[in-house]
């Protein structure tokens, strides 16, 4: 079986023999390139999470318009085979400096990611396989997990208080060994370190993974991989508003922006914990009134299809009737100890 | 005292025509330095076209300007035509209302007081005669007189100071007169403006001028087509007057009334003038000179509300559209030209006209402002150029409600554009005696916004296929510039050596082409 670095490869090398084949047979070379329109977006029920449609769209060597953005495809895909080969990898703003150097540069980076998102649907690789890294880091784990980055192993218990922060290139870390018998991922690095504090990790034998806001990709491919190669349930815990739940909801389906990769980052078997609306009433939390703006977002929740569920149905319409919405950490009205001593073990029994 | 009605009446007198446009030659058009020199040369030339296109030759008129002092010139003006009698040469030069155009004709001049007034002015700023040579055959034979006259305002007529024979090489008139209180500018109002419209609506003329400075300026003929001479056409009923009518009645042979209305107006049937009959109750059968003032208004009355055919329009000559743009290459040598010569249409219901109109793009097109080239419009009427008074003018009203943004014209006021618009009638409606401005009658007003959308509609399609021309070549040059570095990219990647380019290259190029000019494109 090949590696995924021979793969990435041999997908690069052939995006350059269709076009040379093209020219030699005297055909003027085009790539069809999926679209990633809204209206190429669909929700797939077997799989769980977003996937692209079959539109395709051109990027035609004989267009004016394209012939320049096949260049910068062909550019971009030699720079990632090289870093590929190397073992190295390039961040996007990276990326957007080493194409002043091209004969077909960009104008502002956001082209340079635009047309890096091309270059992963047309090859149905991440751009993590081809070298590619974000600015920003993922999410920090806390708990009894060893890995292998390179040559160097990690516990995840012995990383500090803050844990091992998940890298870029989480793809190429090997799974060593764990005693954990589940993953709580939290919104909030706040709620992480009570977490830690209140030993969690001990007392669920769960591995702790804050998420700080919205998970990055590398953060939701690691989650993908430890429910996937270590068959850990994993649990979401965030704040109780639209925004707590689409984080959770992204984790678990998928986002749209990302249809063509959703293969590899959403978790559909991860569970949404909290903080629901049930749990606002339930636990007589201290709320915040809706905002205008939380009202339209649970709107539009109740439309998208990753909501069909009527677990999930039943909690919007819930928030949107008592019009309130609480905090992770509003918890602590009965105590800092409170949601690890009490609300944890009652919700993840309920779950499990 | 009282005075006695008598006495008051001892200064009374009688004014002749000379008289009166000496205390008026502001009628004339003589108002102003500028504007007083343009109207003697379009008197002069407007004079010698048509006598060199009633002999049936080609115009050619040698004008010569010589500057003595400041605003004292001598303006010498030789024609080809066909030359003046020796009896008439003073009738011509010095009695006013002395003419051949009369009659309802298209033609340039019309009232008879060009020459005569040119020479009063001439005159009456200077005190100098008018010095006149004269060539013309007689019984085939080649004659020619030097004349000087001095004209006798009083009496409405010449004087002749010397005559002599002299010997001439071909038939036409020279003309010497001196001017004070004139100037010679190069504005759109001077001369010299004058005579280059002149040419575009006269591609048939050749001019040879030498201006103040002794510079010559040759206009050449751009056409041998002599426009054939116009028709003399009955009046059409809508467009007369009772006064029309009664003038007719006195100055008719005719015997009754009904033959003279069937015969000096078009579209009058027999029929017709025994409905006029019926409804009126006029006797149509009565002697002419026996018809009243109020019979004649009666009648006019009931033409407005009587069903003609339209007026005959085989009167009206048009310059044609070949001729329109052979006079504007000649003198603007434009990039681009297109002109259009509409169908004859009446206005007031019964007067025929024909608006022609051309446009001109680049080159000497349009008017130079500063370093820019600012949109000009050319008036005209019956091929003389307007220069005046163009601010009330049908023409301009018409051009000016066009909405120029639709025909990818961005900013008129900043477009090299040259728009030449001539009206064609027997009866061109002059806003007043300069005719110098077209009345905006709503079907000439409607005529000339059709007729230069017309033309506007095929500049736009030129300038539309210039830029696609343009960015035909910048294509060409993307594609030049990025399949040879693309390709040898892909070829790295693919790990081979870069392929052979050229077949396709050319094939992307063809392609953007046939793209570019919405032809179908031949896949692969």
């Amino acid at each position: 079986m090949k590696t995924r670095k021979e793969i990435t490869i041999n997908k690069l090398k052939g995006l350059g023999q269709t076009i040379v084949e093209d020219v030699t047979q005297n055909k003027v070379p085009s790539l069809n390139v999926p679209s990633r329109g809204t209206s190429n977006i669909v929700y797939d029920e077997n799989k769980r999470h977003y996937v692209l449609g079959e539109r395709y769209g051109k990027r035609s060597l004989g267009n004016v318009k394209q012939i320049k953005k096949i260049g910068q495809m062909v550019y971009m895909a030699n720079f990632c085979k090289q870093l590929v080969e190397r073992e190295k990898t390039a961040t996007l703003r990276e990326l957007y400096y080493v194409s002043e150097g091209w004969d077909v540069e960009f104008g502002t980076q956001d082209e340079s990611n635009i047309v890096g998102e091309d270059l992963e649907v047309t090859l149905g690789m991440t751009r993590e396989d081809l070298g590619l890294m974000p600015e920003e880091d993922g999410a920090s784990v806390y708990g009894d997990l060893t890995i292998k980055e390179d040559d160097l192993e990690i516990n995840a218990l012995r990383s500090g208080k803050s844990g091992y922060t998940i890298s870029p290139t989480i793809n190429e870390v090997e799974f060593v060994d764990h005693d954990v018998k589940r993953v709580i991922a939290v919104e909030t690095m706040g709620m992480f370190h009570r977490m830690v504090q209140e030993s969690a990790y001990k007392k669920f034998d769960t591995l702790i993974v804050g998420l700080k806001g919205q998970a990055a990709r590398a953060t939701r491919r690691f989650l993908k991989r430890v429910n996937d190669e270590l068959n850990l349930p994993v649990y979401i815990c965030n704040d109780g508003d639209p925004w707590g739940f689409h984080i959770a909801q992204v984790i678990i389906s998928g986002s749209a922006k990302l249809a063509h990769v959703n293969h590899d980052l959403a978790t559909p078997d991860a569970k949404f914990l909290g903080v629901t609306a049930s749990d606002i009433i339930n636990y007589d939390l201290p709320t915040d009134p809706l905002k205008d703006i939380d009202v339209l977002r649970l709107k539009e929740l109740l439309k998208d299809p990753r909501y069909r569920d009527e677990a999930w149905k039943t909690e919007i319409k819930k928030m949107l009737k008592i019009g309130k919405k609480a905090e992770q950490q509003s918890f602590s009205k009965y105590g800092l100890e409170y949601v690890v001593d009490t609300y944890f073990p009652e919700k993840l029994e309920k779950l499990e | 005292m009282e005075i006695q009605a008598g006495e008051l009446f001892e200064e009374f007198q009688e004014l002749t025509a000379s008289e009166f446009f000496r205390k008026n030659k502001q009628m004339l058009g003589f108002s102003g330095k500028i504007r007083s020199l343009t109207i003697v040369f379009h008197e002069l030339i407007t004079n010698s076209f048509d006598a060199a296109e009633e002999a049936g030759m080609l115009p050619e008129i040698k004008i010569d300007l010589k500057r003595l002092d400041k605003d004292h010139y001598i303006l010498r003006h030789t024609d080809n035509g066909p030359g003046i009698p020796e009896n008439f040469v003073t009738k011509v030069f010095c009695t006013m209302f002395a003419g051949s155009k009369f009659r309802n004709i298209q033609s340039r001049g019309q009232q008879g007081l060009g020459c005569s007034g040119c020479v009063l002015l001439s005159q009456m700023t200077t005190g100098k005669p008018a010095k006149i040579i004269s060539g013309y055959k007689e019984k085939g034979e080649l004659k020619g007189v030097q004349m000087t006259l001095k004209m006798d305002v009083k009496k409405n007529q010449g004087l002749v100071l010397d005559k002599k024979v002299v010997e001439v090489k071909h038939t036409g008139v020279c003309l010497e007169l001196h001017f004070k209180d004139v100037s010679y500018s190069l504005s759109e109002q001077g001369a010299f403006e004058y005579i280059r419209r002149t040419m575009i609506a006269n591609p048939h003329a050749k001019i040879v001028f030498r201006d103040p400075t002794g510079h010559k300026y040759i206009f050449k003929r751009a056409s041998d087509v002599i426009p054939p001479l116009p028709k003399e056409v009955l009046p059409h009923p809508r467009g007369v007057t009772a006064d029309d009518l009664i003038f007719m009645a006195k100055h008719t042979d005719k015997r009754r009334f009904r033959s003279l209305l069937t015969s000096s107006l078009s579209r009058m049937s027999t029929k017709r003038v025994n409905e006029i009959q019926k409804l009126t109750g006029i006797d149509l059968n009565k002697r002419p000179k026996d018809m009243k003032w109020e019979e004649a208004e009666q009648i006019v009355d009931l033409f407005a509300k009587m069903d003609f055919m339209a007026p005959p329009t085989s009167g009206l000559i048009p310059i044609g559209e070949a001729q329109i743009e052979k006079g504007i290459v000649g003198i603007l040598n434009p990039e681009f030209v297109s002109a259009i010569s509409r169908k004859p249409v009446t206005y007031r219901g019964g007067v025929a006209f024909i608006i022609e109109a051309g446009i001109a793009y680049g080159g000497d097109s349009g008017r130079m402002v500063g370093d820019q080239r600012k949109a000009e419009i050319m008036r005209f009427a019956n091929r003389v150029p307007l220069t005046f008074d163009q601010g009330s003018c049908a023409i301009t009203e018409g051009l000016k409600s066009i909405d120029w943004k639709r025909y990818g014209i961005r900013d008129m006021e900043s477009a090299p554009i040259t728009i030449f618009v001539n009206i064609v009638s027997t009866q061109v409606p002059y806003l007043s005696t300069g005719k110098q401005s077209v009345a905006p009658e709503p079907e000439i007003l409607h005529e000339v916004r059709q007729t230069a959308m017309t033309v506007a509609r095929k500049l736009q399609k030129y300038l539309r296929a210039k830029k696609a021309e343009k960015e035909e070549a910048m294509r060409s040059k993307i594609f030049e510039e990025y399949v040879p570095v693309i390709l040898k990219e892909a070829a790295l990647l693919a790990e081979t050596d870069v392929p052979e380019y050229q077949p396709v290259l050319a094939k992307v190029t063809r392609r953007a082409l046939a793209e570019l000019l919405g032809e179908p494109i031949d896949e692969d």
